[in-house]
């Protein structure tokens, strides 16, 4: 295997479940793929609230949040959090939405400051080239 | 952009601590920002917070206990900051960081601070410059720092050198006793939990631990069992830590007392790096050895 991420600090970002939905499969199989690409991950797990999350954010001192929503809660959940996010002070914090998100909600999201959205049966090296590509707001 | 993030931890600004611990995991600014805390120690002369680590096996309850504890000091109404180190991968230099996940999650909580952090492997179970994170952690104020070293097991007694009190936690049912006589942890334990305590096997596996510290040439360290999930064993946990002698407030003040001999120093050879360099400069071409160098240091200094 070849050390890919030499000389190269590690983006660290914070993925989260939030609220009741427990479908956890996909953000472990995203956890492992970054890890795999040697990024620095924090899973905090299950059931966070949008408190938690940004919480967790803010003290791990995350460039990127990924939020993975499976339970149709997306449109009330993704604004309360980016909002929190801006009342602490993390505007520069990326955040991604991954899971099942109707397409006619995507722009939506985007709009609010999201700034990608991933829908089911995304290539992991979409996600990884993605984030090496944006790198860090929080580090420029 | 280190003087404002610096001025802002002096404001106790907990973003500014985030991104400080961000730049020490780095390795970045780290002269800049021992001396700074150097300068707000002298100024502030706080005692030092105790620095307890939890280390253990993978799969203990090390997260479990920390976050336990961490329940049971605020219940107190002792403030805590969490350092939790889980495994970088050699190969990708990835990580996954999961402590969080059997920590208390209290976001309206500001007297509770929990800190991922990736240990290169090879680094004795702990991130890189966690003394200077430490330090960091102590001077925004916070009252106790638990240190989570990674799951491992033997031999890994760098948190000796960074802690005022190990905790080793066993669990029952593993090993036969000749695997406590390889560990190179218990040499270096202050309290030694057998967690799970609500398992089965859990009071045989105290008296194998009680039995092999009796052996000669033992240190008395106290042995007790903890159930995280029954929330039994925590306050006589925490008491057993403040009891150690290592916890001894001469102890404390010596080692403080120590660490800042070690800035001003730093700031001394800074003044002198004209005269420093030359010395450097000898020992790395192995003209000098390590004590021979030093003797050098000390005559500059005193010059």
């Amino acid at each position: 295997m070849v050390k890919c991420v030499e000389n190269q600090i590690p983006l660290r970002i914070v993925l989260a479940k939030v609220g009741l939905d427990g479908h956890d499969r996909g953000v472990k199989v995203v956890s492992r793929a970054l890890r795999d690409a040697g990024f620095h991950v924090i899973y905090p797990g299950l059931w966070q609230s949008p408190e938690a999350v940004v919480r967790t954010v803010a003290d791990e001192d995350a460039d990127w949040l990924g939020i993975s929503l499976l339970s149709g809660t997306h449109m009330t959940l993704v604004p309360r959090i980016v909002e929190m996010l801006r009342a602490a002070g993390l505007d520069h914090v990326g955040v991604l939405v991954g899971g099942i998100i109707p397409e006619t909600d995507v722009p939506k999201l985007l709009e609010l400051g999201v700034a990608r959205v991933f829908g089911p049966g995304t290539p992991m090296a979409e996600i990884i080239d993605f984030l090496r590509a944006h790198g860090s707001r929080t580090h420029a | 952009m280190l003087d404002d993030l610096l001025a802002r931890f002096g404001k106790r600004d907990r973003l500014a601590l985030a991104r400080l611990l961000t730049l020490v995991a780095r390795g970045e600014h780290l002269d800049a920002i021992r001396l700074a805390l150097a300068a707000a120690d002298s100024a502030a002369s706080r005692p030092a917070p105790p620095v307890v680590a939890l280390t253990g096996n993978a799969g203990v309850g090390k997260s479990t206990l920390v976050g336990k504890l961490a329940e049971y000091l605020r219940g107190q109404g002792q403030s805590v900051a969490v350092l939790a180190c889980d495994p970088q991968s050699p190969l990708t230099g990835g990580a996954l960081l999961g402590d969080r996940v059997r920590m208390p999650s209290r976001p309206d909580d500001l007297g509770l601070y929990i800190r991922s952090l990736a240990a290169v492997s090879g680094n004795q179970a702990v991130a890189e410059h966690v003394e200077l994170m430490i330090r960091l952690l102590a001077g925004f104020g916070f009252d106790v720092i638990l240190l989570e070293t990674v799951g491992a097991g033997q031999g890994d007694t760098a948190v000796r050198e960074l802690a005022d009190v190990v905790v080793l936690l066993v669990q029952p049912e593993t090993g036969d006793e000749l695997q406590w006589e390889k560990a190179g942890l218990l040499e270096v334990a202050d309290v030694v939990v057998v967690h799970k305590a609500d398992l089965a096997g859990a009071e045989r596996m105290e008296s194998q631990v009680r039995e092999l510290l009796t052996l000669p040439g033992c240190r008395e360290i106290t042995v007790l069992r903890v159930s995280s999930t029954k929330q039994q064993g925590l306050a006589e946990l925490w008491a057993a830590i403040l009891a150690c002698p290592r916890h001894d407030a001469r102890v404390g003040d010596a080692r403080a007392l120590l660490r800042r001999a070690q800035q001003v120093l730093a700031e001394r050879f800074a003044d002198r790096v004209q005269r420093v360099g030359p010395v450097v400069d000898r020992w790395k071409r192995h003209e000098l050895d390590e004590a021979q160098a030093a003797d050098e240091l000390l005559q500059l200094l005193i010059r």
